[in-house]
């Protein structure tokens, strides 16, 4: 158990080493990009705890994220307090609008609970986000600004800082992924998953299905929420537009597409969400065969759709799953044959 | 210890339970028999807590548990099996059982995410723990397999293996020896009786299979319509004039010999179906191979044979539900391989999938109807309730809301609208009671007056071959043996020394497998690893020299182990 936990901690260490040193040769859009892309990562890893784990479905993961982000970007702008605080409210925040989304979840399950978080996800859109009477919240029409934050005492500038609020979120990213897998493996790893594969059963071997229930909902808003407060550091600005329904949607498709019920995956699923449609829309114009062509944002999702048809078809546990499954077995194979073990009984 | 007084539920205008009062001591395993809808898995429901009572009261070792929630009646000690199993499919043996252990435990999510010592600590003394549970139950094998990827009757002994994980005080098992063959079932009975040994469990047991409830029981107590309708020792029970016309239905000798001739006559008949060496699997793995079978007009097959076998995927391989790997199947002078399960089924193959293959939410009239549609031109349903009276009278009834047995009607009804010239029956009889059963089967013989031939799938070998002209015995994935079916039930050296197992009692048992009882895997190696015609020279070896088959196995190993 404890060599175990020794390796992941080494392959998040090795991870950490390894990914933070990828965007220093990028140029401030990609560096943007690479925050942006861990802050996605967040997001779906509090899926991968959510549906991979536990079962739940929910549609509202991007609403939490920016319960998060709006949070933070209010703690910043009207209260002027350094940014470690503004990100615990954050976290705080989104995981309390976790719980209370949960309680349906109670009742609901499958394509009920996904309407449900649907329409949370609808109202916090339309009426949280872009009604008046939040002002004091979402900062207005324009959002919250968020130029002057401060964090351990060092100032930190969104356009100039971008490399060190990717290396701390970095960091954060694969300290909760480490405590996600110790968490899979776990006595409560195994109660999520036993509430996955029959609540019934779950419930009558003395699983607490509504203590459960609702801790996986809070655990998974807080990890939404997590990323989501990092949001007006990196960007400069609160606005709706990244936290509205659709990035929700493209959660659970991208979440699927790679793997929901795997770790690595959300790293993996995050660089997808923010380099591709940014590389499509720099380079993806130009003239091929005399035709002037033009790739705008609209193909990344439409290459979304149609990836995760292909992905369901042909790696039904998702990239990482199917990649990771066939490794393994490709490993075992050689290493049965190499050692020439029979296998008794 | 468990005392339930006066407990009543309704479901809409239904009474499911009215006035159940039952009691149980320390120790004790109580059995709970019943016709299907008679209540039973409804009274579980409310024990175990799946179900709220509207009246009643439920107290177990003092604690009132009427409106207590699962999770808080699992930490009092009841623990229960599901009736369709209700593993933890994802999750191995060993973590199956961890799970109800800890939740019962004092860790919390923050330090096993943190896998702090203490945690560490808990979780190495929960697997500790599984693997002597496992252990006494002789599944040490499975433990880190996926408990989805088992056979079912490996999955039932894993739920109770996890049901004993909690430490219960009691255990509800509902329907154990469902779709276990009679083998399996009396290594249950064992099962059970060296669990309140070693575990110091009492047990609620709701089961169909009366040689279970009479070799396990103490007590027996009959629930009918809702209401308790007999409650003895086991032996008053089964003479018991009101149980037997309610339940167990009066004892039938079966007249065999016109059958006999009956066969001679369609000997000359071409085929109706003809299967040549068919191969089929699901995945990797290959269920079936090499499967010959023949079905001619108006006959009664019956394919019989151990869990696992490959009946079932033969079935399915006929009727096109699943794609055949190598072989033919020919119907009436048509090769169907590989096609279209509707295009079968319109040539008048109909096949009756286990678990019935029916739509809840359609009303009985509607399912009959709905042959119409298939058939292309509208259909006349008063046959079908000519055949089934008592469909006539649910014809409004939505088919989720009948009992077992009646579905299992719907089912018969529809297939016979569609003036099929094959039927094919999976498991028809699983999950009734015997009444029922034995009303199944008489349709059975209607079908064949009618010049319909049937191929059916059966666990009730007995009943099966009563009514059946011919069968199949499967083994590993292909036919064994074949025969009219007299001859198949006369061959008593086949029926106690192979699974069938018809008489049921433990000297057959003993007989088949003497010295095995104390190594269960032994006994699977003999009976079920071994091909068939090993084991028939065992036998006949065993039969030669006057001894137990267990023991001229057990002479070989040691000889093999010896060099």
């Amino acid at each position: 158990m404890t060599s175990r936990l020794t390796i992941r901690v080494l392959g998040a260490l090795l991870a950490f080493a390894v990914l933070a040193r990828i965007p220093a040769g990028f140029d401030v859009g990609f560096k943007f990009d690479a925050a942006l892309a861990v802050i996605w990562a967040f997001g779906l890893l509090s899926l991968v705890l959510l549906t991979g784990y536990v079962g739940q479905i929910s549609l509202c993961q991007a609403t939490f994220a920016g319960v998060g982000a709006y949070t933070a970007g209010m703690m910043v702008s009207s209260f002027h307090v350094d940014y470690l605080v503004a990100v615990a409210a954050g976290v705080i925040a989104a995981a309390a609008l976790g719980v209370i989304v949960g309680l349906p979840a109670l009742r609901l399950r499958g394509i009920t609970l996904a309407i449900v978080t649907l329409g949370i996800a609808l109202v916090f859109d339309r009426y949280v986000f872009q009604d008046h009477a939040f002002e004091w919240f979402t900062g207005g029409t324009g959002g919250w600004r968020v130029s002057q934050a401060t964090m351990f005492g060092l100032r930190m500038d969104s356009s100039a800082h971008l490399m060190a609020a990717y290396l701390v979120l970095l960091g954060l990213f694969c300290v909760v992924a480490v405590l996600l897998v110790n968490l899979h493996e776990s006595g409560a790893g195994r109660r999520f998953r036993a509430i996955r594969d029959s609540e019934l059963a779950a419930a009558t071997m003395g699983v607490n299905l509504t203590r459960y229930k609702l801790l996986a909902f809070g655990m998974s808003a807080a990890i939404a929420g997590l990323g989501g407060s990092f949001y007006p550091l990196v960007a400069g600005s609160v606005s709706p537009q990244p936290f509205w329904l659709f990035t929700s949607l493209q959660f659970a498709a991208i979440a699927v597409l790679m793997g929901v019920r795997y770790v690595p995956a959300a790293a993996l699923g995050g660089a997808f969400m923010a380099f591709v449609p940014d590389v499509l829309t720099r380079y993806g114009h130009g003239a091929f065969l005399g035709h002037a062509y033009e790739i705008s944002y609209d193909w990344f999702q439409i290459a979304v759709g149609v990836l995760l048809i292909g992905q369901l078809i042909a790696l039904p546990d998702g990239v990482w799953g199917d990649l990771r499954g066939r490794v393994r077995h490709a490993w075992s194979a050689a290493g049965s044959v190499g050692g020439r073990r029979v296998k008794v009984a | 210890m468990l005392r339930v007084r006066d407990l009543t539920v309704r479901f809409g205008g239904i009474v499911a339970l009215d006035g159940v009062s039952l009691d149980l001591n320390r120790g004790e395993i109580l059995g709970l028999i019943g016709p299907n809808g008679a209540g039973k898995t409804t009274l579980f429901n409310c024990i175990s807590g799946v179900i709220p009572p509207d009246h009643g009261s439920i107290y177990f070792d003092n604690h009132s548990l009427t409106f207590a929630p699962p999770h808080a009646r699992a930490r009092l000690g009841v623990a229960r099996t599901f009736q369709n199993l209700q593993l933890w499919g994802s999750m191995t043996v060993e973590e199956n059982l961890i799970v109800p252990m800890d939740a019962l435990g004092r860790r919390n999510t923050f330090s096993d995410a943190l896998s702090l010592p203490f945690s560490a600590y808990a979780e190495r003394a929960s697997q500790e723990r599984a693997r002597a549970i496992l252990h006494v139950l002789d599944l040490d094998r499975y433990a880190r397999t996926p408990a989805g990827d088992l056979p079912a009757g490996i999955q039932r002994r894993v739920e109770i293996a996890r049901a004993l994980a909690m430490r219960p005080g009691l255990l509800l098992l509902d329907e154990p020896a469902a779709g276990l063959d009679a083998r399996e079932t009396a290594h249950l009975a064992e099962l059970l009786h060296a669990v309140r040994r070693r575990f110091h469990v009492s047990m609620l047991l709701v089961d169909h299979d009366m040689s279970l409830v009479m070799r396990v029981c103490d007590y027996v107590y009959v629930l009918d319509f809702g209401r308790m309708l007999a409650k003895g020792e086991p032996a008053a029970i089964r003479n018991d004039p009101k149980v037997v016309a309610a339940y167990l239905g009066e004892e039938s000798e079966q007249p065999a010999g016109d059958i006999g001739t009956v066969v001679q006559a369609r000997k000359e008949e071409l085929p109706l179906l003809e299967v040549k060496r068919l191969a089929a699997g699901y995945g990797g793995l290959e269920v079936i191979r090499d499967v010959n079978l023949e079905v001619r007009p108006g006959e009664v097959v019956a394919c019989i044979g151990a869990n696992g076998a490959g009946k079932t995927t033969t079935l399915r391989a006929i009727s096109g539900m699943i794609h055949p790997r190598a072989g033919r199947v020919v119907f009436a002078g048509r090769d169907l391989t590989g096609s279209a399960a509707e295009h079968i089924a319109k040539l008048g193959l109909v096949h009756i999938p286990e678990g019935r293959g029916l739509f809840p939410t359609m009303s009985v009239e509607d399912t009959l109807r709905l042959v119409s549609n298939t058939a292309g031109h509208e259909v006349d349903v008063s046959p079908a309730f000519q055949l089934f009276p008592k469909l006539r009278e649910r014809r409004r009834q939505l088919v989720g809301t009948l009992s077992g047995g009646e579905q299992q009607m719907v089912a018969l009804a529809r297939a016979i609208l569609s003036r099929p010239r094959l039927v094919m029956i999976d498991e028809m009889s699983q999950g009734l009671a015997p009444t029922v059963v034995r009303q199944l089967f008489e349709i059975i013989r209607v079908f064949r007056e009618q010049g319909i031939a049937v191929l059916l799938v059966e666990q009730f070998v007995e009943s099966a071959l009563d009514v059946a002209d011919r069968a199949y015995v499967f083994e590993h994935g292909t036919i064994g043996l074949s025969g009219r079916a007299v001859e198949l039930r006369g061959d008593r050296k086949l029926v106690a020394g192979s699974y069938l197992g018809t008489a049921v009692d433990a000297t057959a048992i003993a007989a088949s497998g003497n010295g095995h009882h104390a190594d269960p895997a032994l006994m699977e190696l003999v009976s079920v690893r071994v091909p068939a015609r090993v084991k028939r020279a065992l036998e006949l070896r065993a039969e030669t020299e006057g001894r137990p088959a267990g023991a001229v196995v057990v002479e070989l190993l040691e000889k093999v182990e010896h060099e």
